[in-house]
């Protein structure tokens, strides 16, 4: 586990060990520390715009003793087989998911951010944080243990959420993950117990899968 | 614990938030004080100025980048469109070449107000060339002289 501060020396420590300038997108347990919505995090989920500036980030990683490792313990085997799988590399108990472009296949949008961390060292490492509405939609694609829980922290009463941007998010990502819908509409079943969602978009996400 | 839990995010001066928690004038401060050592309270006003608190319902440091730089320095201030924190030396320059990459005209005009400020101009044009708005930045500049009074760029820079 990392905490927020930990997380933040981490990022400091890596602008310092990186041979080139890095733009990036953090997802999952990471956006959501950034946002305050939790403490700590398994596991430090990064998206790059290309396979170069994943592979410079894995150089400056490497310098501080972390180490590729298997997906087989940490997804299922379903989501190992799709495209757009990350590269785990971890030191200890701290982990990194490092994706390129696209998460499982649904693709990464960087426009629209709420939030941009930059740690300025040696060389700049920026960071974006996607609106809570993306990270919602992520966690339900990525579908590991705990995953849930975080959406649920995400999600509230459910009354914050801008359900149609999740939907329509889901819809135009279909072509590059076609369990994207059916993810999200179990999500989206678990978490109508404790948030409240309109029947509406339910009825939206149905008319997509057909 | 409970009660920090249930309170309902907005902004209150200490009067309505003692009286929408029922609570006495000194009891209200200490749980305010309490929400702020948490991060979910930010105060503004003081000394003449009536103070106002705005809770919120997750915890949120106070930003320092960009966005905090040019409502520092530029009389046309700007809305946030993200929120920006810095681990690191953010500087004018900094900022600056920031402003041209957001690229609003709105953002472009307050902008324009850092060039008054800058303390090296090595460093605006090496992060300018480094992100490739080198011609921006002159265009931006020279927009610039004509409106706001700023220091003349040094002869190597120019165009």
């Amino acid at each position: 586990m990392i905490g927020t501060k930990d997380q933040e020396e981490l990022f400091r420590l890596i602008a310092d060990y990186l041979d080139r300038d890095l733009v990036c997108v953090a997802i999952g347990g990471t956006a959501m520390m950034f946002s305050g919505y939790k403490n700590a995090t398994k596991d430090i989920d990064l998206v790059f715009a290309s396979e170069g500036e994943r592979k410079a980030f894995v150089r400056a990683i490497e310098q501080l003793g972390y180490r590729q490792r298997g997906l087989m313990d940490v997804y299922t085997q379903e989501r190992r087989k799709k495209e757009g799988k990350p590269q785990l590399y971890a030191r200890g108990e701290e982990r990194f998911d490092l994706f390129v472009r696209s998460v499982f296949g649904f693709p990464i949008a960087t426009k629209e951010i709420v939030e941009r961390r930059d740690f300025l060292g040696k060389k700049e490492l920026l960071i974006r944080i996607l609106p809570k509405e993306d990270l919602i939609l992520l966690k339900a694609v990525t579908g590991r243990e705990k995953d849930f829980e975080d959406i649920e922290a995400l999600t509230g009463s459910g009354k914050d959420v801008d359900w149609e941007r999740v939907v329509e998010q889901a819809i135009r990502g279909k072509k590059g993950n076609e369990w994207i819908l059916l993810d999200l509409e179990q999500t989206m079943q678990r978490l109508r117990k404790k948030a409240f969602i309109p029947q509406k978009y339910f009825d939206r996400l149905y008319e997509a899968q057909e | 614990m409970d009660n920090i839990m249930t309170l309902k995010p907005g902004k209150y001066t200490l009067e309505t938030f003692a009286k929408h928690r029922g609570l006495k004038r000194q009891s209200a401060l200490n749980l305010l004080s309490k929400l702020k050592k948490q991060g979910l309270l930010q105060v503004a006003g003081g000394g003449r100025q009536k103070r106002i608190y705005t809770i919120s319902d997750t915890p949120g440091e106070p930003t320092n980048g960009f966005y905090d730089i040019v409502n520092k320095y530029s009389p046309e201030k700007l809305i946030p469109k993200f929120r920006h924190h810095v681990v690191g030396r953010y500087t004018i320059e900094h900022a600056i070449v920031d402003g041209i990459q957001i690229g609003d005209i709105r953002t472009l005009e307050a902008t324009m107000h850092l060039f008054r400020h800058i303390s090296s101009w090595k460093r605006l044009f090496y992060l300018a060339r480094k992100r490739g708005v080198e011609k921006e930045l002159h265009a931006l500049y020279t927009a610039a002289r004509k409106r706001v009074k700023c220091k003349a760029v040094p002869r190597r820079y120019q165009p």
